[in-house]
């Protein structure tokens, strides 16, 4: 089936005058999705951005009814993260809360469809490297390197036999890396329940639910466009954060990185808004004040791009 | 050693008295002070210009800050080769020092990166926000985020550990 749709896509890749990526290269990238779908694991791994590292704990367990997952921070505070089908739930024992987000869709990426590849491959060139060893398994290495300086690159090692991932690093234009992912131990296969059974007792914790609803954000008089090539509209919803007055989001992706534009009354908020750019690996957070709202700009994207996004934000009263 | 940088600049050195002031002037100290110093007082006597004292890191740090170049740097620049240093013309010898600070100041900043297709405007450059830490307040938008971010097609949960940062929490305002 893949070599039907490596045909495809060199059909598609034909049509566009600057795309091209090794056919070989957009197999190894369907087969790290498939992989994530797929395969119960445990393991341990680093992530590092600027000096700081930290140790996490990922267990999968895949089962026909989407499976489940669970992320827990052993450096610091015992965060975790637990997903099922339905939800993700954020146990944060610093501020004694639960976030619960529900999930609408299964996945808002599904498996590299030839039409995403080649919106990829337009901003991204996507090509093979060496090979090495990470935690004990052979990795090939692909590279995904941005065509223009609006998006960052990444280099994603997969493991020969699976297509597991065991390692991603997210790099600037200059090449330097901006954050990396690594395993530093994982054993793949069948994983039992239990594991996945979030720790703490959460007992008497606050439960934030953020509750999810249509919106229409022009009708409202709100003027937002990513105004960066490739990137597209997503979704567009309202959505309760912190129990407080609803926040707007409208969520731009380019098929491999995402932009999310937050819009929310300033007058429902308890602490003044802070004015700014700030940073956290290879997301950077963009905050600026529009008409008596709070606009903040979260990106997977170089601090101008997401600048650029948030500075876009206009109001204009409706009619 | 004074005098013998005068005479340098005034091309009276031999080959064989070159060396010794050569290479003191090869690091950072007196000598160099000297042999700006030199510069300095021979360009006022020429009626040139005046640069200040000092002007060669300012020179350097306004390059820095100047946006990359994103054409090959063309072959004739060249960083000034020792033959230069004979040139009896102290003039000469501050174009090619100057020279050489720009091939310094610019060849790194081409870095190992692919070249840019699309420059952001330069208007955008210039406005820089204030730089802020991440406070507990962003944890919310960084977990709503997350959720649509298509990394988690390819790495599953692990890019949560982002939405849930210490970081973030324990730099609460």
């Amino acid at each position: 089936m893949s070599r039907v749709a490596g045909a495809m896509l060199l059909w598609a890749a034909a049509g566009l005058a600057q795309a091209q990526a090794a056919p070989e290269a957009l197999d190894w990238l369907r087969k790290i999705y498939q992989a994530t779908e797929k395969l119960s694991y445990t393991g341990t791994f680093v992530y590092q951005q600027g000096e700081r590292t930290e140790t996490s704990r990922i267990t999968r367990r895949a089962d026909a009814s989407g499976g489940m997952e669970r992320l827990e921070v052993l450096d610091g505070p015992p965060r975790e993260v637990v997903r099922t089908r339905d939800e993700i739930r954020c146990y944060l024992p610093d501020s004694r809360t639960v976030k619960v987000d529900r999930r609408r869709d299964q996945r808002a990426f599904p498996a590299l469809l030839p039409a995403q590849a080649s919106v990829l491959m337009e901003h991204y060139s996507i090509t093979m490297d060496e090979t090495a060893r990470i935690a004990g398994f052979d990795c090939q290495a692909i590279v995904l390197a941005p065509r223009d300086e609006l998006r960052y690159g990444y280099k994603l090692w997969a493991d020969v036999k699976t297509g597991m991932l065991l390692k991603a690093r997210a790099f600037n234009r200059a090449g330097e890396s901006v954050e990396q992912f690594t395993f530093t131990q994982l054993e793949i296969g069948d994983v039992p329940r239990e594991r996945l059974r979030p720790r703490p007792a959460a007992r008497g914790w606050r439960v934030e639910q953020y509750a999810v609803a249509p919106a229409n954000l022009a009708e409202a008089g709100w003027s937002v466009h990513a105004d960066l090539p490739g990137f597209r509209k997503v979704v567009e919803i309202r959505r309760m954060l912190r129990h407080a007055q609803p926040v707007d989001q409208v969520v731009y992706s380019d098929g491999l990185a995402a932009i999310s534009v937050f819009i929310e009354p300033i007058a429902g908020r308890t602490e003044p808004p802070r004015i700014g750019l700030a940073t956290m690996g290879a997301v950077n957070v963009y905050t600026r004040e529009v008409a008596n709202h709070l606009v903040t700009v979260v990106g997977e994207a170089p601090a101008a791009s997401v600048q650029r996004v948030g500075n876009r934000v206009e109001f204009r009263r409706p009619q | 050693m004074k005098s013998r940088i005068s005479a340098l600049m005034d091309g009276e050195l031999d080959a064989r008295e070159l060396h010794e002031p050569l290479s003191a002037l090869g690091e950072e100290g007196d000598a160099r002070e000297t042999w700006r110093t030199y510069h300095l007082i021979s360009d006022a006597l020429r009626g040139g210009a005046i640069l200040s004292a000092n002007c060669a890191p300012r020179v350097a740090q306004r390059l820095a800050r100047e946006p990359a170049l994103v054409a090959p740097m063309p072959p004739a620049i060249q960083p000034p080769q020792r033959a230069r240093w004979f040139v009896p013309s102290a003039l000469a010898a501050s174009v090619a020092a100057v020279a050489f600070v720009g091939w310094v100041a610019l060849v790194p900043q081409q870095g190992a990166g692919p070249a840019p297709l699309a420059q952001a405007p330069q208007a955008e450059r210039a406005k820089e926000p204030a730089r802020l830490p991440l406070t507990s307040a962003a944890q919310d938008y960084l977990i709503a985020h997350q959720a649509f971010s298509p990394r988690n097609s390819l790495q599953g949960m692990a890019p949560y550990v982002r939405s849930v940062s210490d970081q973030a929490v324990a730099r609460k305002p």
